[in-house]
């Protein structure tokens, strides 16, 4: 009998947490619901219940995809810490994804902007375009003002702020990312603390 | 019922019990595995400290990014150290609180993992606790014992009359000790972490500046430092006003004086009211070498008892021996929708 592949994939990036159980290509189990400030109590009972359905224990996994951000929500690190620790114990194949691009899958427009809030009129934006039923990106991803993002590009952009990723779109993108040293993996944060621009600023002036 | 009976038979005592401690709560990130509560097995210990240093404190964030960048490395290096496989666990204890959320939260995630991964019970437990049973890997615990719990966020008096049982007798009302000593070593321009270089400044110092003891003599067990600390800090404002020469040495050493009095006098106090067995010290502040001699010094009819340096300071290990008696005491795990709390009571 030939073998299944198995993958669990993980983000909690924003304040909706993702959680999906893929089979062979096909996601049998998955969880997306707002949560705010609660993914560190739930995602465990959430993955222990998506296995139970299908008759799975974490060992039996192959894969785990985990999305790494970017943005500055403190629950990126709840998915990435539990998709590290996962990946870590069963010696498995970790993938990482833009938390963005999870969030730009759900839509079927042509072009995508995916947008995480970033205040003071910024956010963590990608620009991804839909294509023979796969997503691709069309530039990285970025922390910047989304007026002046937006305008930068020619072409209409619909935007999004949520939504329920289609991961079958993302299974064969080059989206995906091989993590080879699974003990180095961190969340994409794209820029750095607030207390680290200002020890900056202070040796600069 | 039947579980407790379980656990009470002379079966439960001879299985030979390995805890995995994981502390992340504040600035150290740390797993350890420990046998029985007592015999620390390995005990990795990932410091920020020097990340901190820079910016004369711990910075959250920045401490959650590096507990996330060096989990996995911490448990894989402390399961080694063992020489155990994760399989052989019979428990796994990490802290939930209190301390700094988003760095708890790393530890408590990847416990949870654990646990599920290897279908291992899980408990969340209280950071002092941990502190406090420091004590019982070097040294034993005679009860009733009184611990006083000194460290950068906490200073309470805290008496057990078994294991497990704490009732808090008193505690800081503003600032806690350790605050107090780094601001302190702030004023003088000394590094972060200040608490152990004013006492070694202290210790070639004399008091000669008999800067106030607050609180010493209020006949109940709650401490206030955040006076003295302003005092402290004025003083060394008007004498640089006045271009005045500040002797280092003694104006650190006046200040450890002023502290530690307060400290041993109202252990000491709690000590005969309570008409305990035993004294112990946990926290940072518990490495504090001048705190160490005065209570030696002063208290010698019943012993006094520090744990070593290395179980000062956060480590994972302390949380492993709690952790043990506290399944022992409730003889209950917590379930998988175990969270990290800032806030938590030690009492329950
Ligand atoms: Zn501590």
């Amino acid at each position: 009998m030939k073998k299944s592949l198995k993958q669990l994939v993980i983000d909690t990036a924003t304040k909706y947490i993702y959680l999906s159980l893929v089979i062979d290509g096909v996601e049998k189990q998955s969880v997306y619901e707002e949560g705010i400030n609660n993914h560190s109590v739930t995602i465990i009972p959430f993955i222990e219940e998506m296995l139970k359905k299908e008759n799975l224990i974490l060992k039996d996994l192959d894969q785990v995809i985990i999305g790494v951000g970017p943005g500055s929500y403190t629950g990126v690190r709840i998915g990435v810490t539990v998709g590290k620790m996962i990946g870590y114990l069963n010696n498995l194949e970790v993938y990482t994804i833009s938390s963005l691009a999870l969030m730009a899958s759900f839509s079927d427009n042509p072009y995508v902007l995916a947008l995480i809030d970033a205040r003071r009129g910024n956010a963590f934006m990608g620009v991804y375009q839909n294509l023979n039923k796969k997503l691709i990106s069309i530039s990285k991803d970025v922390m910047d003002n989304i007026e002046d993002y937006i305008k930068s590009f020619e072409f209409d952009l619909q935007i999004i702020t949520e939504g329920k990723p289609q991961i079958e779109k993302l299974l064969h993108s080059n989206l995906l990312n091989k993590v080879d040293d699974i003990h180095s993996l961190t969340p994409n944060y794209l820029r750095v603390t607030e207390a680290e621009r200002n020890l900056k600023n202070e040796i600069n002036h | 019922m039947g579980k407790m009976l379980f656990l009470c038979t002379k079966d439960w005592e001879v299985i030979e019990m390995y805890v995995l401690g994981v502390e992340t709560s504040c600035d150290e990130t740390s797993v350890s595995v420990v046998k029985d509560g007592k015999e620390v097995l390995s005990n990795v210990v990932l410091s920020q400290i020097d990340i901190h240093k820079e910016y004369g404190g711990v910075v959250p964030e920045i401490a959650s990014r590096e507990h996330v960048k060096g989990i996995t490395y911490v448990f894989d290096k402390a399961i080694n150290d063992a020489g155990l496989k994760f399989e052989d666990i019979n428990l796994i204890a990490v802290t939930k609180g209190p301390g700094l959320i988003g760095s708890l939260l790393i530890g408590v995630n990847a416990a949870k993992v654990i646990s599920l991964n290897y279908n291992i019970p899980i408990i969340g437990v209280h950071h002092i606790a941990g502190h406090i049973y420091a004590n019982y890997i070097d040294n034993g615990m005679i009860f009733p014992l009184l611990a006083l719990v000194v460290s950068g966020g906490h200073t309470e008096l805290i008496l057990m009359k078994e294991h497990f049982d704490f009732e808090k007798l008193g505690e800081t009302q503003d600032d806690a000790v350790g605050e107090a000593y780094d601001k302190v070593a702030r004023i003088l321009g000394l590094p972060y972490p200040g608490g152990p270089v004013v006492d070694k400044i202290a210790s070639i110092g004399k008091d000669t500046m008999h800067f106030p003891r607050p609180m010493i003599d209020s006949g109940d067990f709650n401490f206030s430092f955040s006076g003295l600390k302003s005092h402290v800090i004025n003083v060394h404002h008007n004498m640089k006003q006045r271009n005045e020469e500040i002797n280092v040495e003694d104006y650190c050493a006046s200040f450890q004086e002023a502290v530690t009095d307060v400290l041993v006098s109202k252990t000491i106090q709690a000590k005969e009211n309570y008409k305990v067995k035993q004294i112990i010290v946990a926290g940072g502040v518990a490495a504090n070498s001048g705190l160490r001699k005065k209570m030696k010094e002063r208290i010698t009819d019943i012993p006094v008892y520090f744990p070593k340096m290395a179980y000062c300071t956060d480590n994972a290990a302390m949380i492993a021996s709690a952790g043990y008696f506290q399944f022992l005491k409730h003889k209950k795990s917590d379930d998988l929708l175990l969270n990290g709390q800032s806030r938590l009571n030690l009492e329950g």
